[in-house]
């Protein structure tokens, strides 16, 4: 059934909108990343224009990771508090990065860095998570004792200290301001809502249960989606509400199924899944990067 | 959507009625019109077609005159960017803009126009392609400027000769010009000319508009007049949706 998006000015088929809902809205509901990171390259691939396809995406994302963050915080898997941290200093880090994005487009190098960047961090996320969550089944295999909750240095020496409860944690708020700002500067940088990066800082940096890290994460998501959505339609009018219903009729639905099949999993099981899954994004990009493009001249309108 | 058309018979029958008003008045060399004023952009809309159609009092067709439709779109601005290779990767290089070009294009004749017409008198109606008054600012080079022309004509807002003006009985002709879904709103004139032994004899302008209507206009207008009161919508529908599935699906 073809419908005519009024933003972006052309008509799609609705039920093939759906279906991208669903697939990333399960990713969001199954492992607390909102899956702009996919869902905007598949957008384009329905040859959607690539400002609405970024500015709608995230408030798609926006409707998925509110649905997945409510069924997390029925299980009680959101630290408010943390989350609360995590927002500031991604706002701040959001500035900064929007900033430092004109200088790069001034220098215009924009795409090459943006490009490179993703891979790069996509890359080291994915390797980093798959090893260290591979060892972790192994040691539940052999019966190890288990370690400690985390380990302790110099972070945990830092003034300002806070209690986490839900996070089982009693830390400096420095640490979850910095991890907020830089996952704020870079998400910004690259035009994704970060997700993917914040999950494995707050288990390996804050050393947070799992469990907690995704339904903060969303509540996160949630947070950044709904300032970069406000932004979107204020300054450049390309949210294209039609565009995000259509997607978040899936999407909804989509990041239940994904928050019920994530309780059912094992937290080193879940980091195993989403770092293979970070690795095999970063293989896609950078698939696509070192292929020869088929068209070498794209148009745009400006 | 369009407005439903009538069968074609009548409206060349009724173009006849035109060429020939009672017969009293003098016979006019080109009568020509469209079957619709407005094409609407509404929430179901996946593309259209327009019908040229007319008759002259000519005898069409071969050792007769031959008849060119012209139609242009409101004027945008374009960028096309090149892809460049560095260490062995693809990055967006050079861009070319062309700030006004036709969003929409399309020539069409009962042969192709470059056959009935000197290449002097094509430039000066600007009919064929290859006689758009293309200026770009930025980088230069011909590839641009051909991958703009590649690029529309994939996109089906430009088209030369996709489908020739059909003539029935020497006299009637008419012309089915497909809109695909991704036509901008505006003023479309249609140009429709008479053409004899390398002349235009005769000329007649058409227009019509395309236009966003009913909800999808609704929410154009909103999203362009109250730009920050249309992104509180969004985030709200949007977290309105994501709690409505938490309710609908959760399970105990």
């Amino acid at each position: 059934m073809q419908i005519y998006l009024p933003i972006a000015e052309m008509s799609v088929d609705a039920f093939l909108l759906v279906g991208v809902g669903l697939l990333v809205g399960w990713l969001s509901g199954l492992f607390g990343v909102g899956g702009g990171f996919l869902l905007t390259p598949l957008l384009l691939l329905l040859g959607i224009p690539a400002p609405v396809a970024v500015a709608s995406g995230a408030n798609q994302v926006l409707g998925a990771s509110t649905s997945g963050m409510i069924a997390q915080a029925r299980r009680n898997n959101v630290d408010w508090t943390m989350g609360v941290v995590l927002v500031l200093g991604g706002l701040a880090g959001s500035a900064l990065g929007i900033s430092f994005f004109a200088w790069l487009k001034g220098a215009g190098l924009v795409d090459a860095a943006v490009s490179l960047f993703y891979v790069i961090v996509l890359g080291t996320l994915g390797v980093l998570m798959v090893m260290e969550s591979a060892r972790a089944i192994r040691r539940r295999h052999r019966r190890a004792p288990p370690r400690r909750l985390h380990e302790h240095f110099w972070m945990h020496g830092l003034p300002f200290k806070l209690r986490f409860r839900k996070s089982r944690l009693f830390i400096s708020v420095i640490p979850p301001l910095l991890v907020g700002g830089g996952v704020g500067l870079l998400s910004s940088i690259m035009g994704v809502g970060g997700g993917f990066m914040l999950v494995p800082a707050m288990i390996y940096l804050l050393g947070m249960p799992t469990a907690v890290v995704i339904g903060t994460s969303l509540f996160h998501v949630v947070c950044i989606a709904a300032a970069v959505t406000i932004m979107a339609a204020w300054q450049l009018g390309t949210v294209d509400i039609v565009l995000t219903l259509l997607l978040l009729a899936g999407g909804v639905a989509g990041a239940q199924f994904g928050a019920q099949m994530g309780s059912r999993l094992r937290g080193e099981e879940t980091r195993f899944l989403l770092g293979a899954l970070v690795l095999a994004v970063a293989a896609m990009l950078l698939w696509r990067l070192t292929t020869p493009p088929d068209q070498l001249f794209t148009l745009a309108r400006g | 959507m369009m407005r439903r058309r009538l069968p074609l018979l009548s409206l060349l029958l009724l173009a006849l009625g035109w060429l020939w008003p009672g017969g009293a008045a003098r016979a006019q060399d080109l009568v020509a019109r469209l079957s619709v004023e407005r094409v609407e952009l509404s929430t179901t809309f996946a593309g259209a077609s327009v019908l040229v159609f007319g008759a002259s009092e000519r005898f069409l067709g071969p050792g007769g005159a031959e008849v060119i439709v012209v139609t242009r779109g409101p004027v945008v601005p374009q960028v096309v960017r090149q892809k460049v290779r560095i260490l062995g990767m693809w990055f967006n290089g050079p861009a070319a803009r062309f700030p006004d070009v036709p969003a929409f294009y399309a020539v069409a004749g009962t042969l192709p126009a470059w056959r009935l017409l000197p290449e002097p008198l094509r430039e000066r109606y600007g009919i064929g392609l290859d006689q758009l008054p293309l200026r770009s600012t930025g980088a230069r080079g011909p590839a641009f400027r051909a991958a703009l022309l590649r690029l529309k004509q994939q996109q089906g807002l430009w088209q030369e000769d996709i489908a020739p003006v059909a003539i029935s009985g020497g006299r009637l002709f008419h012309l089915e010009m497909p809109l695909p879904s991704s036509i901008p709103e505006g003023l479309y004139r249609v140009e429709v000319l008479l053409v004899d032994e390398g002349r235009v004899i005769a000329q007649e302008t058409l227009s019509f508009e395309v236009q966003q209507v009913g909800t999808a206009a609704a929410i154009a207008a909103v999203s362009r007049d109250q730009p920050l009161l249309y992104g509180v919508i969004c985030v709200l529908l949007a977290i309105l949706a994501g709690w409505l599935g938490s309710v609908i699906f959760r399970r105990s």
